[in-house]
């Protein structure tokens, strides 16, 4: 069974000096009007993690797009197990043994995870799909990989997570020897991320090399052996990971030293409750749990994912179903059923994943800015444009949003920016309390540095903002108070100066005392 | 500093690529309708005269009135299948409360209001139950077309008197002389009451979807439902306008078919859904929903109409006008796809 081969292999590999499986060499590549890549040079080991990092538009993407035949290099050479290689196709890659995962995965929601993982290659008697055979394979694939799923069982019914698991077996099914992950933790729990770590460094120890692309440098101590930074599409450097300092990878990244990832909070809380929720329940999702957020106040949400954060935040916001519980406005208990009436009421919600919820991104930056607001930018329903526009690039400046003009389709910006878009949305529509799910998921540090500013602005502005984040470092960098979350309750309220990642993960992890 | 510039010219040189590509859009159907304008002039003497321009626009506003409401319909990503049937009913039910002695306007605006009720119907099978809009308005295409049949005993409702012909018949401007012979002589036929509507239509659809509140609604819930929802948009109710919206441009369309006929018809208005799609989508509305505009539907119901008319006054049968119009949707849609390609 070819499982069995990959292991084999990987044995004999990984008992061997490390070797060089593929050497990149002044690779360039340039786009109408930019630069992406110039002169890049890379070389990737067998057994290896290699993270590569950079800020948004460093040329990552375009390196890894380059390496799996998705663009054709206009300068330099790329060599495969010593041999040169000019991929022009992923399948061709792929033929070849480099595998890619992308951060939004690619699998068939509505296919069985053995039908994934041989996709296009299923084992065949005759003219039909040899069914014994396909679900055999893939389950010995999914035992090597220690994910415990049925291989018929459905991919639509997976977490995040366990996607990413099958992307993980399909690669492995396919032999390959190069495995590039983009941002593979961005939207895994810290114990899934564990998991992961755990079959990387497997992985890693048969002789598989990993292209490692995250902006989570904290995390990437555990597993990396080298990091190459890339900088406005220029190597920067490559070192081992040991040997070199967080500080030091973000200061080759920026091209400047960043004293701190956090700005230092301005803003002070005060007594004043603005928004008090009691015993709010959700059957069998969340609850009862209450929570209180002061006027000025940054409040955390801390746990894992599906403890019930984003749940409770869109199920006040009006977005998702309440059961029972209740809701008050300072002393005003209301009663909101839609997002209509959140926003009426003052409530903001930033979705955790702007593109699906947050944007309309065949639509310019304008219409986005103004979009939960088209009242205030129209008199007797007429929409009036010279208003439209001068708002919108109001907030084009106070955000500095970087794009050319507010008339700019918003799809074509970068995340950073599409972010800050969604931020002015809500600023326009002068929210009272915001809720932001998850708002540096996938962003660079500076943008990161720019809306952890906006935040403090906002609370010392008076606005009570709600901190949804999986990173535990930003939620002590960034709030007042921290509210723990185990499956769907709140298991601790704690003082942000006075706690540390360990009490955090005590209570996220459900034990309630110390 | 740097990064920033390029960074930027990137975004502004894509934003360029779009808008040309949008040029060549508009220019490709806006260009193949002065094209075809020209080939039926040259090949039919006939062809370019006032006279024919006005039977083409007469003959285009079914098309047009229906092509108006399917926009509004898709660019939210909806569609609606059964603006044929409705107009049918409509005008069946008009002619029926004419001929019980109700006046015609009166008469005519009960059409009206039925059709707005079916679209109402529609709406809310999609809004409130959840239908997908295909199968919703599938639905009411069937019962729509089976009642106008029922109620008239599939019959044709003729003998409804003059006045039941002046929507459809008369015009705006017409100037008549006494000839010497006694008759009436047309110095200036005028301009056809179905024309007029079809232009104010065109000016009314155009400035809501472009320049009010409600527009701006309706193309953000066709570029993305959820995201319009979290901002706090009726997306519900948007939804629900655009289908009476397009019920009631349905029952309108009947009320002036029949009254043109002078004769309710309860077989009239079969696949005249699909017309409708077609000149939207000639004109540019992208069948994904928050793209599209009247400027663009208007052309693509001429381009049909005129396609139409001059295939006829070059003998060409219609069967082999149905293949060339299948043959132009393909074209045209092939273009917009072109345009949507990544850039």
């Amino acid at each position: 069974m070819s499982a069995d081969a990959v292991l084999e292999h990987g044995a004999d590999s990984g008992s061997t000096m490390p070797q060089e499986i593929l050497r990149l060499q002044g690779i360039g590549k340039r786009f109408p009007g930019v630069v992406a890549l110039d002169g890049v040079d890379l070389d990737l080991r067998a057994g290896e993690v290699h993270a590569i990092c950079g800020e948004n538009g460093a040329g990552k993407s375009t390196l890894m797009k380059i390496i799996s035949g998705q663009y054709a290099a206009d300068e330099g050479a790329v060599w495969y197990r010593g041999e040169t290689a000019r991929f022009s196709s992923t399948s061709e890659s792929q033929a070849a043994g480099i595998a890619i995962i992308h951060q939004e995965l690619n699998l068939v929601p509505h296919l069985s995870v053995a039908e994934n993982i041989f996709l296009a290659r299923e084992p065949k008697r005759g003219l039909f799909i040899d069914y014994r055979k396909l679900n055999a394979d893939a389950r010995s694939y999914l035992q090597r990989i220690g994910l415990g799923v049925e291989p018929t069982t459905l991919v639509s019914t997976l977490s995040i997570a366990q996607q990413q698991m099958v992307e993980i077996a399909k690669a492995l099914s396919l032999n390959a020897r190069v495995l590039i992950m983009d941002e593979p933790t961005s939207s895994l729990t810290e114990s899934e991320t564990v998991q992961l770590f755990r079959i990387i460094k497997e992985l890693r120890a048969d002789g598989v090399a990993i292209l490692y692309i995250s902006h989570r440098l904290d995390e990437m101590a555990e597993i990396v052996d080298r990091v190459t930074v890339l900088r406005d599409g220029r190597h920067i450097a490559t070192s081992d990971f040991a040997s070199t300092t967080v500080n030091e990878i973000v200061a080759r990244m920026v091209g400047r030293s960043l004293d701190d990832v956090f700005p230092t909070r301005q803003s002070v809380p005060t007594e004043q409750i603005l928004l008090r929720a009691k015993d709010l329940s959700r059957t069998g999702v969340f609850g009862p749990l209450s929570f209180e957020l002061r006027k000025g106040e940054i409040l955390g949400f801390a746990g894992l994912m599906g403890a019930g954060r984003t749940e409770v935040a869109r199920a006040i916001f009006g977005a998702e179903r309440l059961d029972s519980g209740s809701i008050m406005l300072g002393d005003t208990p209301v009663s909101i059923r839609s997002p209509r009436e959140a926003i009426r009421q003052g409530i903001a919600y930033l979705s955790e994943d702007r593109k699906k919820d947050g944007l309309a991104l065949s639509m310019p930056v304008a219409v986005n800015i103004t979009l939960a607001n088209v009242r205030a930018i129209s008199s007797h329903g007429f929409l009036r444009f010279s208003e439209e526009t001068a708002v919108a690039r109001r907030y084009v400046r106070e955000l500095n949003i970087r794009t050319p003009t507010v008339a700019q389709t918003v799809r074509n910006l970068s995340g950073g920016n599409q972010q800050k878009i969604v931020i002015g949305k809500w600023l326009y529509r002068g929210s009272r309390i915001l809720f932001f799910d998850e708002p540096t998921r996938g962003i660079d540090v500076g943008a990161k540095y720019a809306i952890y500013g906006l935040m403090d602005q906002l609370a010392a502005d008076g606005v009570g903002v709600v901190l949804i984040s999986s990173e535990l470092p930003e939620l002590l960098g960034m709030t007042d108070r921290i509210a723990v979350f185990h499956e769907g309750r709140i298991t601790a309220v704690l003082e942000t100066r006075k706690t540390n990642q360990e009490e955090i993960l005590h209570y996220a992890s459900g034990r309630t005392h110390a | 500093m740097l990064e920033m510039t390029s960074d930027q010219s990137q975004v502004a040189k894509t934003q360029r690529k779009q808008n040309h590509r949008d040029l060549i859009q508009k220019f490709a159907a806006l260009g193949s309708l002065v094209a075809l304008v020209i080939a039926f002039s040259a090949t039919s003497a006939a062809f370019f005269s006032v006279g024919n321009f006005m039977t083409v626009a007469l003959q285009v506003t079914s098309i047009a009135y229906l092509g108006v409401a399917a926009t509004c319909v898709i660019i939210t990503g909806g569609i609606d299948l059964s603006v044929g049937s409705v107009l049918a009913l409509s005008g069946v039910v008009a002619a029926l409360l004419v001929k019980m002695g109700v006046p015609v306007p009166i008469g005519m605006l009960a059409g009206v209001l039925v059709g707005a009720m079916c679209g109402w119907v529609n709406g809310i099978c999609i809004t409130r139950m959840g239908l997908p809009p295909f199968i919703a308005t599938l639905g009411m295409m069937l019962v729509a077309r089976g009642v106008a049949l029922q109620i008239t005993g599939a019959r044709p409702v003729s003998g409804l008197g003059d006045a039941f012909g002046e929507l459809g018949n008369g015009a705006l401007f017409r100037i008549s002389r006494i000839g010497a012979d006694g008759f009436p002589d047309t110095v200036f036929p005028g301009i056809p009451y179905p024309v007029v509507i079809m232009l104010a239509l065109f000016v009314a659809i155009s400035i809501l979807l472009a320049r009010t509140s409600l527009g701006r609604h309706i193309y953000a819930v066709g570029s993305n439902a959820e995201a319009a929802r979290l901002s706090g948009v009726n997306v519900q109710g948007v939804k629900l306008f655009t289908y009476v919206l397009s019920g009631l441009l349905a029952g309108l369309t009947g009320c002036v078919l029949m009254s043109r006929l002078v004769t309710a018809q309860p077989n009239e208005g079969v696949m005249y859904e699909l017309d409708a799609i077609a000149s939207a989508v000639i004109g540019g509305t992208s069948l994904m929903g928050g793209v599209g505009t009247v400027s663009g539907t208007a052309i693509g119901a001429f381009v049909i109409g005129v396609l139409r008319n001059g295939l006829n006054m070059n003998g060409v049968s219609s069967f082999i006008q149905q293949i060339i119009i299948g043959v132009v949707i393909l074209g045209t849609v092939w273009i917009d796809q072109l345009r949507n390609r990544k850039l």
